[in-house]
């Protein structure tokens, strides 16, 4: 099968995406006739929606992901939103500059206005014009644990944000759609927190050293070989933190005159890590295999650079599930890719482990292949098993090598041991080992409410990026007006949600960003979609053109408590 | 509000005029702001054309030569920091289609302001003198050149 589906993307690679590539002479392609040129260029670009209708013969069950274009109207009104809010930035910073408002930022002193500026006025633009005005939808302080629901602390600012004061009351129990809480560990009652508070007892808190030194203990050991086996690989190890995971780690793996292959949207440890190794850095276009495929066939064809050597190794650096555009890698094509032109495959699962497949093993187990054709997989323990740190797993070799060479095992504290326990209970829950049937159970709840969420979120209209089979919903906002109003409405109705703007995404692509838990419970997702409902009448966010079944919203709560 | 949280993007700047709508959004406002000098009531058509082409001419001048560096701090230590918005468009790649869309606006502009203006001499030459100052700007020979060191810092 793979040596087929690899000649199947043989004949479909060798043209150029679009007449207007620049460098359609240079690489000294056959220009061959496309079978797999991009259908959408002959349709009205209404949709990106990417069906893998091509490869379809890689897929167990359908890969649906849509990402619906922007509508021209609403980009418009955005590009006059942040136009308008410039003007205003302008004037205000005027009115600064000649003392008829009183200015927060930080300025030098009298005796230093003629040295090199320190701080760059137009850098904090931004952040002093647009972020401030908005900024209660972040760093909201949380008093308990980020459950399925969770207390805030209440803040009130009487000078437009620039200071907050606490009132001294809390919020509670709001519902709590945005802690990275997939399978519903982060609690503190239960088996796992039972264990964690006796291996406090046993262990203390600090470990006091690093890995390399005396800061091993037989808790990470134990840690290990747990994930090895969950993971289905020969070896792994753990590390204190999951962003240190992947920017300590990659640079031990690659160096000069090796070549990193990443995807567009790769998180920043992975863009940290590639930059710290000092390979040479290829981005390719978000999930696209076409776009990685010619990656892949220039490097080998042409070499490095200047020598036109041959690469010493090249690194296709993948996520499992992107958290700000809730899409999932297309592994089986990177795997038949890799395969076909001898590459390596590091696989950041940090939001997909736990949280995708039958098993709650990852993307590999979703799609129902094999973990031994993955190098390195790596991931984090902070989103499903309620914990803190990263892994990294593969062949016992390649983890042995990293024990020694690895800049977080030399330098940086090993875990600590209260958390490499509640990795180990909440682990061993998933597999099924402690004899319930807890882990299944958190698992069927996680991906029936996924779909669920997505289910009715698509039906009342709203534009929803994604796979959908991800617990990561994105909900576009677009207007940067909208992106503060849609955090404060939502706090009012006692919902807590994480609102994304411009330069974090696109300058049109703002977004609200829902992350589904198995803790969540039918009625708390109802209540949830009944005001985001409200708040999407409020604000006008009902931007989707597709046809949607016409229904009222009470006829179709009603259904679906019945259809329970 | 991080650079760079939601894509690995080092500086957004360089993506924004390539954007969905913005070419849209750029052409309306052009044609936004020749109504209003259309609905001043003292001014002949031919010196609304002009104003038009002059305050067009004025604000991408400004916008894209003059303002320097990114309004948020990027995570690349401030490569882009000295450098015009032009200038950080597509990471400095030359002929891209909104450099050249951007360049081939004026002239049209430029072009219905002469038509407009009846090609009277005393228009020629203000329309002249100010297209002249938004496309030498835009020529690849000038990237990241300071004549008499304005602007440099």
């Amino acid at each position: 099968m793979t040596e087929s589906s690899g000649s199947k993307l043989l004949n479909g690679e060798a043209c150029q995406r679009t007449l207007r590539g620049k460098n359609a002479g240079k690489n000294g392609f056959v220009k061959n006739h496309c079978v797999f040129e991009h259908p959408r260029k002959y349709r009205r670009p209404t949709e990106r929606s990417q069906n893998a209708a091509p490869n379809s013969s890689l897929y167990k069950k359908p890969f649906s992901e849509s990402f619906e274009e922007t509508p021209l109207l609403v980009a418009v009104l955005t590009y006059m939103g942040y136009g308008i809010l410039t003007i205003f930035g302008y004037f205000r910073d005027f009115l600064r500059h000649w003392n008829i408002e009183k200015c927060h930022i930080a300025h030098e002193r009298e005796q230093q206005k003629d040295f090199v500026p320190l701080y760059q006025d137009f850098e904090n633009f931004y952040t002093r014009n647009l972020y401030m005005r908005i900024r209660d939808n972040w760093n909201r302080p949380i008093c308990s644990v980020p459950g399925a629901k969770v207390d805030l602390v209440e803040r009130v600012t009487h000078n437009y944000n620039w200071t907050f004061e606490h009132t001294g009351k809390v919020v509670k129990d709001v519902i709590n759609m945005g802690s990275y809480n997939y399978l519903g560990f982060a609690e503190n009652t239960g088996a796992c927190a039972s264990a964690a508070i006796e291996t406090t007892h046993a262990y203390g808190v600090g470990v006091a050293s690093t890995r390399c030194e005396i800061g091993n203990l037989d808790i990470h050991e134990e840690l290990e070989q747990l994930v090895a086996r969950f993971l289905g690989v020969e070896s792994s190890m753990a590390f204190g933190m999951g962003f240190a995971t992947n920017s300590m780690n990659i640079p031990p793996l690659t160096g000069k005159g090796c070549l990193i292959l990443s995807d567009e949207l790769n998180h920043a440890s992975l863009v940290l890590g590639a930059r710290l190794s000092g390979s040479t850095i290829r981005v390719f276009k978000h999930n696209n295999m076409q776009s990685l495929e010619k990656l892949l066939r220039d490097a080998i064809a042409h070499g490095q650079p200047r020598t036109h050597r041959p690469w010493k190794k090249i690194l296709i650096v993948v996520e499992g599930i992107y958290s700000m555009e809730g899409s999932i890698v297309r592994l089986p094509e990177v795997i038949a890719l890799k395969k076909r032109y001898k590459a390596y495959l590091y696989l950041d699962e940090a939001h997909s482990i736990g949280a995708l497949g039958p098993n709650g093993r990852g993307v590999v187990d979703y799609f129902g292949l094999d973990p031994k054709d993955v190098d390195i997989m790596m991931g984090t323990f902070t989103k499903s098993f309620g914990a803190a740190g990263g892994y990294i797993g593969g062949r016992k070799e390649l983890i042995d090598y990293l024990r020694c060479h690895s800049h977080s095992a030399l330098y940086a504290t090993s875990m600590s041991p209260p958390v490499a326990q509640q990795i180990i209970s909440s682990m061993k829950i998933i597999m099924g080992e402690d004899g319930s049937t807890l882990g299944k159970d958190r698992l069927r709840q996680l991906s029936e409410n996924t779909t669920y969420f997505r289910r009715k979120l698509r039906e009342m209209g709203f534009i929803i990026y994604g796979n959908d089979d991800s617990p990561v919903v994105p909900l576009m906002l677009y207007m940067p007006a909208k992106i503060g109003a849609f955090g404060r409405e939502m706090l009012k109705r006692n919902i807590g949600t994480v609102v994304v703007g411009f330069p974090a995404t696109p300058i049109i692509e703002s977004r609200a960003r829902f992350c589904v838990s198995a803790a969540h419970t039918r009625e708390m997702l109802d209540t949830a979609l009944r005001a985001i409902s409200e708040v999407g009448d409020l604000l006008q966010l009902k931007y989707s053109r597709r046809e949607r079944p016409l229904s009222t919203p009470g006829w179709t709560y009603e259904e679906s408590l019945l259809q329970d | 509000m991080n650079v760079g949280t939601a894509h690995s993007e080092v500086n957004p700047n360089t993506r924004v005029m390539n954007s969905r709508g913005m070419w849209l959004s750029y052409t309306l406002s052009i044609g936004l702001l020749h109504l209003i000098l259309l609905s001043i009531p003292f001014v002949s058509v031919p010196v609304v054309w002009t104003l038009t082409n002059m305050i067009h001419n004025l604000c991408m001048y400004l916008l894209l030569h003059t303002v320097k560096g990114t309004p948020f701090q990027t995570p690349d230590q401030g490569k882009a920091r000295l450098l015009t918005h032009w200038e950080q468009m597509d990471y400095g790649v030359q002929f891209t289609a909104s450099r050249k869309f951007l360049t081939v606006t004026p002239i049209v502009l430029y072009l219905l302001t002469s038509f407009y203006t009846k090609y009277d001499r005393v228009h020629f030459v203000v329309n002249t003198v100010s297209l002249l100052t938004v496309l030498i700007p835009k020529l690849p020979q000038l990237h990241g050149v300071r004549i008499f060191g304005i602007n440099k810092y």
